[in-house]
């Protein structure tokens, strides 16, 4: 019993202190500074080696074109939810206009319509509303382009591939990966392993072991840290990196990785913001206006593959050649698209590259996760 | 010179004061070097830190939304801690709270403003889910005398799972299956008008918003602190949780108190659960970078710990580390790398629980009077 009391005594002077602080505390005034105040939000670390350090590559494009005219900052290891709404707000408090929402999940459409002055950035959604505009692009084909280096360089034709969530956009790069890998090494199948995390080292270590145990001798990844990387270096197997040029995670097995360029589309928005002819919108790169590349390659990649490679980088660019056109199976070996048909980014439902939500044959794996 | 530490026989009431007071000045002082070292200017930090997690304009609100949960965790542990019940799952506890919260708030919800019934049943079934999770460890230790620490922090992940299973994985009650983006990415049905919980804006920092949980947290920790104190059951509790032998003496059901004590541990969590879905998410929160990624449950120990199981003080605590990481999070950015904020708020967490050890124990220093020289072992020869 004196116990609990004497405990009352300790708080009492804490919460005398606090309560002084609220009587005596001033609202700050808003920031009246002239440079345009924009945030970026990760949800990883701004140095992962993979999607976050993509992301905060393009922050820093724009710092470095914009200068004095732009201030910017960002939030690193961001969970979904409260803690984003509870960091727009503290970010709208200090006058920030645009906050670049650099993955899928974190606005939603109460959120923004709460914050009416913020144009929010969201990278991979769809949810476009008066002040949110959705960005992302066609790593795919680059991913496709990576997944050839993965064919080419397994002689089994047994590839792994570590994975976040069983969400189309993961399913469809998985895909682009396998029919690729298939293009260089026909008959090859791509086993994945889920890590229902986008940035989580530890599981995503795991992913890759289980996966090299499963006897696979080239390792791919659609997750944000060069963890698998690491792992493969270890046992001394081909590896394909993924956002970010990460070869110094694993020089020796690095092939190559679809990389991200995501400054350029940050700049037109925050410039457009500035003069005040943002409008919302749905963007969605591609190899030709720079969003998305290969990464150098690795020095496994022989000669002959890379001019492979190349060829059809070329054929992509130039709209002659598109990974998603049938005839595709799904891994029951039902024709999902037939003959000819050229996939769409939004139409099609379950047949269009956000609706994706099959396997193409070859995968071993369960696309529901 | 040797150090050793020994237990106090009796706890002079200045102690009990000074440090607490003297651990949080100890803290300040540390994290001023670490600050100074990683060129910050530590007095402007913390003037930063006080400002966003209790001054600045609409802090307040924010701090309430990690304070709220961090209320219910920390009444949890310290309801399950009382009686030495080291109930480690009341993470997993308030997962089992938000899914049968939000379950019923999908299954009873309606159009319309916010509804007595249905909060209710959002309350009632938030704690059933929770106190339904916590008697799986409480009845293997109450019938098998198994570790409920093992057990009930392994079902942790078990909850955490079976959350993302049922957005993620499988087309489940909770997951919205209708309209386009919800093929993109798995989301949950959003809560209908009647099962959102009401807020109160207070004139303070330009709308203070209160959430009910807030208020909810503080009439749990009213009944807690009546319950352990004033009733028969608490008094038991607290006999088996300083002597078993003297309960069982007494006459005190033992299997019975551990399996009370458990789901009364359980039913908080998951009250906070429902507090989380009504209150905040306002959707069954099933992403594994939401929820779960905050880690509630755990913070709710160290609530739990520095408000010495008291359950007035662990509102208070949870208040103040509520806005210690809402202003982790203002904090933070360009020029303030996350982990140099994790490492200030844990060198403040570290400084504060281990002065609590010193109001336990003493420091005892003795000098040796001679010179060391090796001296005759008389025991080895008995």
């Amino acid at each position: 019993m004196k116990r609990a009391k004497l405990s009352l005594v300790a708080a009492a002077p804490l919460t005398a202190m606090i309560a002084s602080l609220l009587i005596g505390a001033t609202p700050t005034p808003a920031s009246a500074a002239t440079p345009y105040k924009a945030a970026w939000i990760y949800v990883g670390p701004h140095n992962d080696g993979g999607w976050s350090q993509a992301q905060n590559d393009g922050r820093l494009y724009v710092q470095k074109a914009l200068g004095s005219r732009v201030e910017t900052t960002y939030k690193e290891n961001i969970a979904v939810g409260t803690q984003f709404s509870q960091t727009v707000a503290s970010l709208s408090a200090q006058g920030y206009k645009m906050i670049f929402a650099t993955s899928y999940g974190y606005v939603t459409p109460q959120l923004a319509a709460q914050y009416p002055n913020i144009k929010f950035e969201q990278a991979t959604g769809t949810l476009v509303a008066k002040n949110v505009s959705e960005y992302f692009g066609a790593a795919e084909d680059t991913i496709f382009l990576s997944g050839m280096a993965a064919g080419a360089a397994s002689k089994t034709g047994k590839i792994g591939f570590v994975v976040a969530y069983p969400i189309p956009e993961v399913i469809r790069h998985t895909n682009a990966f396998t029919l690729g890998a298939q293009l260089t090494h026909p008959g090859a199948t791509v086993r994945v392993v889920w890590t229902h995390s986008w940035y989580d080292p530890a599981a995503e270590r795991k992913a890759a072991q289980s996966l090299y145990s499963a006897g696979v001798d080239v390792l791919g990844q659609n997750v944000d840290s060069p963890a698998t990387g690491e792992f493969a270096e270890s046992v001394g197997i081909p590896w394909v990196g993924y956002d970010s040029n990460s070869s110094n995670f694993g020089p020796k097995s690095w092939l190559t990785a679809s990389v991200y360029n995501w400054g350029p589309y940050e700049l037109t928005q925050i410039k457009d913001a500035i003069a005040g002819t943002w409008k919302s919108g749905f963007y969605y790169g591609s190899i030709k206006d720079g969003f998305t590349k290969l990464a150098p390659f690795g020095k496994r990649v022989s000669a002959k593959t890379r001019a492979l490679i190349l060829k059809y980088e070329q054929k992509i660019e130039n709209g002659t050649y598109y990974e998603f056109t049938g005839p595709l199976y799904d891994q029951q070996g039902k024709l999902r698209v037939r003959k000819g048909v050229r996939m769409q980014v939004l139409q099609g439902g379950t047949n269009s590259l956000y609706g994706m939500n099959w396997f193409v044959k070859g995968v071993i794996g369960s696309p529901n996760g | 010179m040797r150090v050793g530490i020994e237990q106090r026989l009796d706890r002079p009431r200045w102690l009990v004061v000074a440090v607490p007071v003297g651990s949080v000045v100890a803290a300040f002082v540390l994290a001023a070097i670490v600050l100074a070292v990683t060129g910050h200017n530590p007095v402007s930090t913390y003037k930063q830190l006080f400002e966003a997690g209790f001054l600045q304009q609409g802090s307040l609100t924010q701090t309430l939304t990690v304070a709220t949960p961090l209320a219910f965790t920390g009444l949890a542990a310290a309801a399950a801690f009382r009686m030495k019940l080291y109930n480690i799952g009341a993470e997993g506890q308030m997962y089992m709270g938000t899914i049968v919260g939000a379950g019923a708030g999908l299954y009873f919800g309606g159009r319309g403003g916010p509804s007595v019934f249905v909060i209710g049943a959002m309350v009632i079934g938030g704690c059933l889910g929770g106190a339904g999770w916590a008697l799986i460890p409480g009845v293997l230790r109450a019938f098998f005398n198994a570790s409920e620490i093992l057990t009930s922090l392994l079902l942790n992940y078990v909850a955490g799972l079976l959350l993302t299973y049922l957005i993620f994985e499988s087309e489940s009650y909770w997951r919205q299956t209708t309209g386009f983006n919800a093929t993109v990415f798995p989301t949950s049905k959003p809560l209908p008008g009647s099962a959102i919980w009401p807020k109160w804006v207070l004139g303070l920092q330009g709308g203070l918003t209160v959430p009910l949980g807030a208020f909810l947290a503080v009439l749990c920790a009213a009944l807690l602190w009546v319950a352990y104190r004033r009733t028969r059951f608490g008094f038991e509790v607290q006999v088996a949780g300083d002597s078993e032998r003297a309960a069982r003496y007494a006459g005190v059901r033992l299997r019975r108190k551990v399996l009370a004590v458990m789901a009364l541990s359980g039913a908080i969590a998951g009250a906070g659960g429902a507090s989380y879905v009504g209150d905040f998410s306002h959707a069954l929160d099933g992403d594994p970078n939401g929820l779960q990624k905050l880690g509630y449950g755990y913070t709710g120990i160290v609530v739990a710990a520095l408000g010495r199981y008291n359950p007035v003080a662990v509102v208070v605590i949870a208040f103040l580390l509520g806005g210690l990481e809402n202003a982790g999070n203002t904090l933070q950015g360009v020029d303030f790398p996350a982990g140099l904020v994790g490492v200030v708020q844990g060198i403040i967490l570290f400084s504060v629980l281990g002065g609590e050890l010193l109001t336990r124990y003493r420091l005892r220093v003795t000098w040796r009077q001679h010179a060391p020289k090796p001296a005759p072992a008389p025991e080895a020869a008995a």
